[in-house]
């Protein structure tokens, strides 16, 4: 059965190309020349054949303009030589077989002798005018055929021109994105097994080791905290993902902005107990209709980055007021080293550290390069925009993002509305 | 133990110098932590520690950029951290005059070996090259005048190029040699990227000196070179 099922497309291949070749043969045979000499006196002594039957019925006029038609047909199909061939035979057969007297080439009449000449013209030049016709448009034909062959041809070679590139391109990316993502599991890693090696070391009693109560809880808080730091990045990875695929699920409903950055701003406290926190908040903000757990992911994300780039004791403000008449608009801001505005759209690509992969100076610990490029997908999911300015007084980082207000129409309390929405 | 030796690590990770710091300190080392190459530095010609760690990807200056310094004004040991992958610039650390790596993430123990077999090589008194008759390490005894080789108290014939690689194996014991110094110190400058060379001659030495198919002595370290360790029993 199988079999059978293997080999039918081949069948059918076989008869097509069988078909192909058959028709192939049959114009080549009648696109000879002699082809065309050859039916030009066969039609002429066919039509001949079939007016004398008829005869009685018809004048000499119509005989003409019977040939003259044979002719033309034979002009359009095989070119100027065989049309002339049939001309001149058309011409004798009328001659011989129509104007009188019959059955002889002499012709009595002048009158006569007028249409038959007329017709030997017009037959040659009817049949020179359309064989030239048809030469043009088949040079024409040809000409068209090689444009398109050409185009195709240049075509096929930019495709694989830039298909080729694409690839390399995105073989680059995968590299340096495997690169960042194994460089961000690897180094948690190694600070958990020298800790807990040095821990192993100790509990099965290997001299020398000289393990004091601090230090062992110390290599514990390691093993804790990079365990925690894992478990970041890979949440990160699967949030990107999840952004990425489009699939992100936003539960909007209405909701009051400064809540929304108070539920960010207690989660970061254990981050920005060193630093000094303002809050600036317009009055009387319209409510917004938003993911609150996604945008106060966002706020998170951007105090939390604050936080690790600029010095204990700096400030960070965090500002929300209304811009323009469907917009809100929020910022994070810090005193830190700044980001130079090359890097500025840069950050928010996903593993990208402007201190580690940039050019700024300095010694705090890097994140795991998603969190700004997470903190766009949801902004952008929300239809709003994310950027970076500089700080206050020039000096630090302000991110900056905006979300519209929404429709005021729209009532939450009967359920959530959810939105599939693509981020990227 | 209580050898003092002083160790200064130098990664951008704190996690992993407070890990360092504690694992070291415990088993009696004196540490110090940098959290840069230029920080590094700076405490390198503060503190003039025995032996320095470092890692290889840091902001500002990175481990092969302190490597490079440190070897302008010192030949303290260096132990490089890396990660697998970074094949080339750990070859290139070497190059630049690192002595030994452990790869990213390594259990205490690997690297404290490499630790302890760093000073112990440091420690080893300088000798006169030119005036020295003899060379005594592990199982090999090396007559330099009559050019005579004895493994485990037998001898051994070696071709001249033979010979000249196993004394500078010898002289070199513990330490991570690229194929590029090999080449460079036993063919000179010309030959550095000749590695076939140096397969046939490692080949045709271990037949002769080692007592096993898998190799004891000459240590094959992937893509980087060879690591020769003279009493593989220690």
């Amino acid at each position: 059965m199988n079999l059978a099922l293997a080999t039918l497309p081949d069948l059918f291949y076989s008869i097509a190309s069988k078909s192909t070749y058959n028709t192939h043969m049959r114009r080549s045979v009648l696109d000879q020349r002699w082809a065309g000499y050859a039916v030009g006196a066969l039609s002429v002594v066919a039509l001949t054949l079939l007016l004398k039957i008829v005869g009685s019925h018809v004048n000499a006029a119509t005989v003409s303009l019977a040939l003259l038609l044979n002719v033309l047909f034979i002009a359009t199909r095989w070119g100027s030589l065989p049309a002339l061939l049939t001309s001149i035979l058309a011409m004798l057969c009328f001659n011989f077989f129509f104007l009188p007297p019959f059955g002889t080439f002499t012709i009595a009449a002048t009158d006569n002798w007028i249409a038959l000449l007329a017709f030997l013209v017009t037959a040659v030049t009817a049949g020179q005018l359309s064989a030239s016709a048809r030469r043009r448009a088949e040079e024409a034909e040809t000409g068209r055929r090689e444009i398109e062959r050409l185009y195709a041809e240049l075509r096929d070679a930019f495709e694989r021109a830039s298909h080729a590139e694409a690839l390399r391109q995105s073989e680059k990316l995968k590299s340096a994105l495997l690169d960042a993502v194994t460089h961000d599991l690897r180094t948690p890693l190694t600070s958990i097994k020298a800790s807990i090696t040095t821990l192993l070391d100790e509990a099965r009693d290997e001299p020398p080791v000289a393990l004091d109560r601090d230090s062992r809880v110390e290599m514990m808080e390691v093993i804790d905290e990079e365990s925690d730091r894992l478990n970041r990045f890979i949440n990160g990875l699967i949030e990107l993902a999840r952004i990425e695929a489009g699939e992100l699920q936003l539960r909007r409903r209405w909701g009051a902005v400064d809540e929304i950055i108070s539920t960010a701003l207690s989660r970061a406290e254990p981050i920005t107990r060193n630093h000094r926190v303002e809050l600036e908040v317009e009055k009387e903000l319209p409510g917004v209709r938003v993911d609150e757990r996604a945008v106060s992911e966002v706020v998170y994300t951007l105090v939390d980055n604050a936080a690790k780039y600029s010095a204990k004791g700096s400030t960070i403000r965090i500002t929300a007021r209304r811009a323009g008449e469907e917009m809100i608009e929020m910022g994070v801001a810090d005193e830190g080293p700044g980001i130079p505005s090359g890097l500025r759209e840069r950050v928010f690509d996903k593993f990208f550290r402007a201190t580690r992969d940039g050019d700024v100076t300095t010694h705090k610990p890097t994140g795991t390069g998603m969190g700004l490029a997470i903190a766009k997908g949801i902004v952008e999911a929300h239809e709003g925009r994310i950027w970076i300015e500089s700080g206050y007084d020039g000096k630090g980082t302000r991110v900056l993002f905006t979300l519209p207000i929404g429709d005021e129409d729209v009532i939450d309390d009967i359920h959530y509305s959810e939105a599939k929405v693509s981020a990227q | 133990m209580t050898d003092r030796s002083k160790i200064l690590v130098v990664d951008d990770e704190p996690q992993l110098t407070r890990v360092l710091r504690t694992g070291l300190t415990s088993r009696g080392y004196d540490v110090r932590a940098a959290a840069d190459g230029q920080a590094g530095f700076e405490a390198f010609n503060d503190w003039h520690p025995d032996l320095v760690i470092t890692d290889l990807a840091m902001p500002n200056v990175d481990g092969l950029e302190l490597c490079r310094r440190l070897r302008a004004v010192s030949q303290v040991p260096i132990i490089v951290l890396s990660a697998k992958g970074e094949e080339k610039t750990k070859v290139e650390a070497l190059d630049l005059g690192a002595d030994d790596f452990v790869t990213k993430p390594f259990g205490i123990d690997e690297l404290l070996a490499r630790v302890r077999a760093s000073l112990r090589r440091a420690k080893t008194p300088p000798v006169n090259e030119a005036t020295q008759t003899s060379l005594d390490s592990g199982d090999f005894h090396v007559d330099l005048e009559s050019r005579e080789i004895t493994v485990r108290g037998k001898p051994i014939h070696l071709t001249p190029k033979e010979f000249d690689l196993l004394v500078y194996f010898i002289r070199h014991s513990g330490k991570v040699l690229t194929h590029r110094t090999l080449l460079a110190a036993l063919w000179g400058g010309n030959y550095v990227e000749q590695n076939e060379y140096l397969r046939v001659f490692v080949g045709n030495l271990r037949k002769k000196i080692e007592p096993d198919a898998a190799p004891r002595y000459i240590l094959t370290e992937p893509w980087i070179g060879y690591r020769f360790e003279p009493d593989p029993a220690t």
